[in-house]
């Protein structure tokens, strides 16, 4: 059977998905794989709706704005983007990353929504239906995702995204402006201690494991699962669950 | 607070009669919003773009015009012109000539169904006549009201008893060929003129061969040209060979600043030209375009840093300096012959397209309507406004607003359509 | 409300054949009838003529239904319709949910009505999920306080105050200066009509005498706070805290002129600013036979890239008045580009060249030498350098934001752009306006503006003004955003985010507390919020969830 994506649409009320429907009125055709979530505007999209929605076996996820400057409320786009970055550096650790796409089509644009949504399913098409429908590798997808999902609600991680541009333009508590050069790497970094600090989690739900288990289960150095189990203890999420051999092993105290 | 009894006359559609509108609708006050054409929007409905922020103009023009459409206080006369007034502020009389649509406002669904089948082509003005229309129509998609009209002039029913085909096709049975054109009288304390603007017709200025040469356009057509929702969708084409423009020239101040024609200043066409070459700019970024001006006027928030962004990240020469005229080569390049300030010599300088910035004139009816009204016009035929205080007319109760008093942009016209509506309100509340 | 209780009806519109001529909707009927909590499902030829109308009325009643949802065109343009029938029918209009199987559907798949029906399924199963989560929402009712006050006591504020008291709505006008007028105190005349200054200040009497509009002179502001219709005022003039409460808030703080010191060896006697010479001009004191006045001084450089916009024209009038004084004075004016716009003041330039005033144009890279006796500028049209001859140099100012404008902006939780002049909400289309409702701005606060662009920006914000002062209450959206106390930790993300400073923190405490009057729905706290937080009403996390789960889980 032809493959036919699953793609999912976010549009805002007052710019794309005026767009969209201005294609319908001009009777422009277009793939019928988008199915849209109309929102008021891009900037509510949460990264963790995008997600779900590849938890639930979607294939592509498409989240349309007002062009930059056009926003309906002022800003909402720009934290659309915003969020659509980081969104990308969580997504790109598990090959996801090309399943997003965000972009703007304004009101008078019908033809470009139309083409927009038949070049992303045409790419989609190529990429083909997203790994969590492989039997074979659906346990490991859904673990990958849940981390991801993790470190999308994970409220380090939404706070740096959320004040971003504060922290970049008007500075911190103390008026120190980051560059944003830096700022990005707090932000890599934050990203991928938070998507391991929950496959850590993920791996001592149910029994206890010592470090270098751990460590070898997921593939990452010793010192480094140390340095995580140490701050999720301190988050309290983690705790020992005995002490074998003076050779410790930890266990998830909480659902999370 | 004083009791309200009065409504408004807003005359005109465009912005500055839908802000007028809505800000007098807001405050409470009924409003008669009166527009010739089938749509209202005017002219910001035409536009692509606006500066200085390249907002998409239909995307901040279509939430006003459906709130005008729906608000309860404002009652929508279309197709509609004054012919008469009577009275004095606080106590206007107003006859209204109303044309027959011949489409029934509340059945029609704007479903399309009757333009498929109509078999009329007629110039599509909306379009400035870049494409052709049917002669059952809408000026453009997001027109309000969002329903359909026959054009009486061109309709084969009309013309040559023949046809009705849209009359078979509408499912809603909406077309109703025995509407008649009414007149209605209105009563209102005040009111406000938002007539806005014709464009000034190049093809009197010989040197320039508008229209003897199909690469050069107006501002306007242009501006429609490089529309999402243009004739081109927005993939910009010259006309005489339909390839992509890579030479862009603009002229300002054409029509304008000019005793031979209009000595005034339209005010807006440094403005607009820069934002014109910037679409052009993105759509394709091998453009390179020179704008030939007199003086760069640009005094708006913002509007000097718009032409410094022109000049350094959009590939625009700003050339001081008057264009004598256009030549045509043989593959129809435009050639624009002109004085070169720094060494009084005359060049000439090939372009693929060139722009007319021509200037914004009174509507043609601007003096009718000032006699039918009784208001004073200037020497041009603006409608004279008071030196200090610009929304009065030379009439009480009469309050002027946006282009039909002097050319301006689309903020000034919405800072004057407020104004006017203060002013309005104010009116009504003495009277 | 439980599962058990929900009762969705779906209506489904053939749109003659606009949907009806591709999409199966006798399928989508069947299909929707499978679906959980559907109560009723059929189709209507037109949804949104009367008996459509009155079709969805009556099933609403028959069928005892308590959501309901209309698939059909575009939601932008009917949903208004449909909700205000659900309304008639004693249903909360909230409760309502459309589906676009026309415009997003119908329309662009026509070629393909199998797959288009597919999509219909998925978009009608969606929105049932969507609809078993809905909740009725109220549209909130605040008071208005019918009063407004005006900050700033020149011509734009004089003539706002004026504006609304003639509308009989009560003025507080408020100016830190001893009297009211503001820089056109120190004009002589004033173009285009070049009459007295005096003309126009009499507006001060106007004001003054006005029994709707108090004055406070030598009076500043100390504290704001509120939301539109509600805002207090704390007023601090001699030493007295005065407390006002108004509806809304007119900026008219005007600007000031860039000091001139420094540049081109200002002295103060032979090289002077326009504003020095204007007094000059009022006391008829003005000797020189060789004037020459320099444009853009301070301006339109790296440091002030902007062109202020009135400098041309007070040039242009004072060297008229200087002329037609004393034709026999040599008047130069060296500048950049003549700002003369419009009818009026285009006519005024010819006028000035028509006169013999000599307009000499200057590059910014090659600005003008002032030597003893003449000053030395390169003129590109001839390609040298011109010797003018002086007896005064006359420079034409910027005009600047005043000092206190960021205070301002502070207390009154609006931006500045760049230069410091206040940001309205949108540069086409609302330009008086601010985004934080009920706050407006006109004249020089805004933008350097004449005296005929501060008036007719003055009746503008009034006339903003008056639309909410002239309601008794205000209606405020259901949809908008809450704050959970109990997740919230007072970060503050949400506060900085909001581009309506519809969120403060409530001290006591300590979380975050949206104003509903002021939030718009947008939902970008929502989407923002560390702790999730924030619930944006009738897009709620929950309901959105729900449809992507639907869709995903649907094959």
């Amino acid at each position: 059977m032809v493959f036919e994506p699953k793609i999912l649409g976010f549009l805002c009320n007052w710019c794309s998905y005026a767009g969209a429907d201005l294609a319908g009125v001009s009777r422009i055709q277009y793939p019928t794989n988008v199915r849209v979530i109309r929102v008021m505007c891009s900037g509510r999209v949460d990264p963790v709706f995008i997600a779900e929605a590849f938890m639930n076996g979607i294939d592509g996820v498409l989240v349309l704005g007002c062009h930059l400057g056009d926003c309906h409320y002022i800003s909402g786009n720009y934290e659309a983007e915003l969020k659509m970055k980081m969104l990308g550096k969580v997504l790109s650790m598990i090959n996801f990353a090309d399943r997003v796409r965000l972009d703007w089509v304004s009101a008078a644009e019908g033809n470009r929504f139309a083409e927009i949504v038949t070049e992303f399913t045409e790419h989609i098409r190529k990429l083909g239906p997203s790994p969590i429908k492989n039997d074979k590798l659906k346990k490991q997808i859904l673990d990958n995702l849940s981390a991801t999902k993790f470190a999308l609600c994970d409220s380090r991680l939404r706070a740096l995204v959320a004040r971003q541009r504060e922290l970049t333009t008007e500075g911190n508590v103390y008026g120190n402006i980051i560059p944003i050069e830096e700022f990005e790497e707090i932000l890599d970094n934050a990203i991928e201690n938070e998507f391991i600090r929950h496959k850590i989690l993920e791996k001592i739900k149910n029994e206890g494991k010592s470090v270098p288990e751990i460590a070898k289960e997921i593939k990452i150095e010793p010192h480094k699962v140390l340095q995580h189990i140490v701050t999720l203890r301190a988050r309290g999420l983690v705790d020992v669950d005995q002490i074998n051999e003076e050779i410790p092993t930890f266990i998830s105290i909480k659902e999370v | 607070m004083s009791k309200i009894s009065k409504n408004v006359m807003v005359i005109g559609g465009g912005i500055a009669g839908i802000q007028a509108s809505l800000d007098l609708a807001e405050r409470g006050i009924k409003v008669d919003l009166i527009e010739k054409n089938a749509c209202i929007g005017g002219r910001m409905a035409q536009l692509d773009k606006t500066f200085p922020t390249n907002d998409c103009s239909i995307c901040i023009l279509a939430p006003k015009l459906a709130e005008c459409f729906r608000h309860p206080n404002i009652t929508l006369h279309t197709l509609s012109e004054v012919k008469n007034l009577s009275g004095q502020q606080g106590d206007f009389k107003v006859k209204i000539f109303k044309k027959a649509r011949y489409v029934k406002e509340d059945e029609c669904i704007n479903c399309g169904q009757c333009i498929e089948k109509c078999p009329m082509r007629v110039e599509d003005e909306f379009d400035m006549k870049l494409r052709k229309r049917r002669a059952i129509y809408i000026d453009y998609v997001q027109g309000v009201p969002s329903i359909m009209t026959i054009d009486r002039e061109n309709c084969l029913f009309f013309t040559k008893n023949a046809c009705r085909i849209c009359e078979k096709v509408c499912e809603r049975e909406a077309i109703d060929f025995d509407q008649e054109d009414e007149e209605i009288e209105l009563n209102v304390g005040s009111i406000i003129v938002a007539t806005g603007y014709d464009i000034f017709n190049p093809k009197s200025l010989n040197s320039l061969g508008y229209g003897r040469y199909p690469n050069v356009v107006t501002a306007l057509e242009f501006e429609r040209l490089i529309s999402a929702s243009g004739p081109l969708g927005g993939h910009l084409t010259r006309p005489s060979d339909k390839n992509e423009p890579k030479k862009l020239a603009f002229i300002n101040c054409v029509g304008s600043r000019d005793i031979k024609n209009n000595p005034y200043c339209s005010s807006c066409c440094c403005m607009y030209t820069t934002k014109e070459a910037m679409i052009a700019y993105e759509h394709n970024n091998e453009i390179e375009t020179s704008i030939f001006y007199i003086d760069l006027r640009a005094a708006g928030k913002g509007f000097r840093e718009y032409i410094e962004r022109g000049e350094n990240k959009y590939a625009i020469s700003y050339i001081k300096g008057k264009v004598a005229k256009i030549l045509e080569d043989e593959q129809r390049n435009p050639i624009i012959v002109y004085e070169d300030i720094n060494t009084s010599q005359v060049k000439q300088f090939k372009f693929d397209l060139v722009i007319l910035a021509t200037t914004m004139v009174p509507k043609k009816d601007a003096v009718t309507l000032a006699k039918i009204l009784g208001i004073k016009t200037n020497d041009f035929n603006f409608f004279k406004a008071n030196s200090y205080y610009p929304q009065i007319s030379s009439k009480e109760g009469i309050f002027l607003c946006g282009a039909c008093r002097e050319p301006m942009d689309i903020p000034s016209s919405v800072v004057d359509a407020s104004g006017a509506a203060a002013k309005a309100a104010e009116a009504i509340m003495r009277g | 409300m439980s599962n058990e209780d929900i009762r969705i009806g779906v209506f489904i519109c053939h749109c003659g054949t606009n949907i009806g001529g591709v999409l199966d909707i006798t399928e989508l009927i069947e299909y929707t009838k499978t679906l959980p909590n559907v109560a009723y499902s059929a189709g209507n030829l037109y949804t949104c003529s009367e008996v459509g109308l009155s079709n969805i009325r009556e099933n609403i009643k028959e069928h005892n239904l308590n959501r309901v949802i209309v698939a059909s065109c575009s939601p932008r343009t009917h949903e208004p319709l449909f909700r205000s029938t659900c309304q008639e029918a004693g249903l909360n209009p909230y409760l309502f949910e459309m589906v676009n199987i026309r415009d997003q559907d119908s329309w662009v798949h026509m070629k393909e009505p199998q797959k288009g029906t597919e999509k219909a399924k998925d978009l009608i199963r969606m929105s049932v999920y969507k609809a078993s989560l809905l909740e009725p929402l109220e549209k909130m009712q605040v008071s208005v306080i019918p009063s407004a006050a005006v900050i700033g006591g020149g011509i734009a504020g004089m003539n706002a105050a004026l504006t609304l008291a003639n509308q009989s709505f009560k003025v507080s006008l408020i100016e830190k200066d001893s009297e009211l007028g503001g820089l056109i105190r120190h004009l002589h005349k004033t173009y285009p009509t070049n009459e007295d200054a005096s003309n126009i200040l009499e507006t001060r009497n106007l004001a003054e005498s006005h029994k709707e509009i108090d004055v406070y002179k030598s009076a500043t502001i100390e504290k704001i706070e509120g939301y539109v219709g509600n805002y207090k005022i704390v007023i601090l003039q001699e030493k007295k805290m005065i407390e006002i409460e108004v509806g809304a808030i007119i900026v008219a703080t005007g600007a000031r002129v860039l000091s001139p010191e420094g540049y081109y060896n200002y002295n103060g006697k032979t090289i002077i600013s326009q504003l020095e010479l204007e007094g000059l001009l009022k006391e008829n004191s003005v000797n020189a036979k060789n004037i020459a006045m320099i444009q853009c001084v301070g301006c339109r450089n790296e440091e002030r890239r902007y062109c202020s916009n009135i400098c041309c024209m007070t040039a242009l009038k004072n060297a008229i008045l200087i002329k037609e004084q004393n034709p026999d004075a040599n008047i130069t004016i060296i500048f950049r580009d003549i700002q003369a716009q419009g009818v009026t003041y285009e006519e005024y330039y010819r006028r000035a060249r028509e006169m013999g005033i000599i307009f000499i144009k200057y590059l910014p890279d090659k600005p003008p030498i002032i030597k003893e006796d003449h000053l030395e500028v390169y003129n590109e049209f001839m390609n040298q350098v011109i010797g003018i001859p002086h007896d005064l140099v006359v420079l034409s100012m910027p005009l600047i934001a005043n000092e206190d404008s960021e205070r301002l902006a502070k207390m009154l939780k609006v931006p500045l752009e760049e230069n410091n002049f206040f940001l309205e909400a949108h540069v086409k289309l609302r330009p008086v306006d601010f985004a934080t409702d009920g706050v407006f701005v006109c004249g020089s606060a805004h933008w350097p503006a004449d005296i005929s662009e501060s008036i007719s920006q003055s009746n503008a914000a009034a006339s903003r003004a008056s639309t909410i002062l002239s309601k008794e209450m205000l209606e405020v959206e259901g949809s908008t955003a809450e704050v959970n106390p109990d997740l919230c930790i007072g970060c503050e993300a949400c506060i900085k985010i909001c581009p309506y400073s519809a969120i403060s923190k409530d001290e006591e405490t300590d979380t975050a507390v949206v104003n509903k009057v002021v939030c718009k729905g947008c939902g970008v706290c929502g989407a923002s919020c560390p702790q999730n937080a924030i619930i944006i009403h009738h897009f709620t996390s929950d309901q959105i969830i729900a449809e992507i789960v639907t869709y995903g889980g649907g094959d």
